[in-house]
């Protein structure tokens, strides 16, 4: 009796944890879509002159 | 001053490969993806100078997306501020996959991170997505535990609801070409950002 009841709730909830996996893994590809870009140049030129310029100090 | 620190060649490392976080945390705060770069790079230089208040051992990307996060906010007139969603980048998230409705529902959860509040957007990208726990996200955004919890919850909800919606317009026998659903998404996307009452006169 208590597990035909509990079932309904049993199946929304497995279906519930697929869809919340499904949204992380598509939250993560929109973030690692980004990652995975290389970082343009500018960036690591910006922190070699800051080191630089530190260093005269 | 007892603390450990890195010496300035071993942080500098260190940072350096954190530029990708940097830019996807900063993209995830702007949108535009040249404002986020801007953003990334003022926060990388202000990391970099700031390295001596860097305790070694500790969380570097957490500590940097602090550095990050505040600058965002502390600086609301900038151009930082995240705009709609951005044509440019809808398009090339259609363009860049070969399956359209993986492609539709990516477009429709960029849609729907567009309309969270900002609060419950940070929180989920940064545990959702930065493989931050809560008690960094917590420290990253300068509140409790449970309120990056709950805000986590409210948005993945929210985003849910989102994904769902989408999947009962655009699936079925009748699937509506990308290009229909693309339209379709950018018109909700002005629609909400535009804060519109109703549709009252229907």
């Amino acid at each position: 009796m208590m597990s035909d009841e509990a079932k309904p709730d049993v199946e929304t909830e497995r279906s519930r944890k697929v869809r919340q996996r499904r949204l992380g893994d598509q939250l993560r590809r929109i973030y690692e879509d980004v990652t995975t870009e290389p970082v343009p140049d500018e960036f690591l030129n910006l922190l070699e002159q800051a080191d630089q310029s530190s260093n005269k100090k | 001053m007892t603390k450990p620190t890195l010496d300035d060649q071993a942080f500098k490392a260190e940072l350096a490969d954190l530029i990708p976080h940097l830019r996807a945390f900063a993209r995830s705060l702007c949108g535009n993806a040249t404002a986020a770069d801007d953003l990334a790079q003022e926060a990388m230089l202000k990391a970099w100078k700031a390295r001596e208040s860097y305790q070694a051992g500790t969380n570097l990307k957490a500590w940097a997306f602090t550095i990050l996060r505040n600058l965002f906010y502390s600086e609301k007139r900038r151009s930082w501020r995240r705009q709609q969603l951005d044509p440019e980048v809808a398009e090339a998230t259609l363009v860049a996959s070969d399956n359209t409705s993986s492609a539709i529902d990516l477009l429709a959860l960029r849609n729907g991170l567009t309309v969270l509040p900002e609060d419950q957007r940070e929180a989920l990208v940064l545990v959702g997505a930065g493989g931050l726990s809560y008690e960094e996200a917590a420290e990253i955004c300068d509140c409790a535990v449970g309120t990056i919890k709950s805000r986590v919850s409210r948005a993945r909800k929210a985003l849910m609801e989102i994904l769902e919606n989408n999947e009962a317009r655009y699936s079925g026998d009748k699937a509506i070409s990308a290009s229909e659903a693309f339209d379709d998404i950018m018109r909700q996307a002005d629609e909400l950002s535009r804060d519109t009452p109703e549709h009252a006169r229907n």
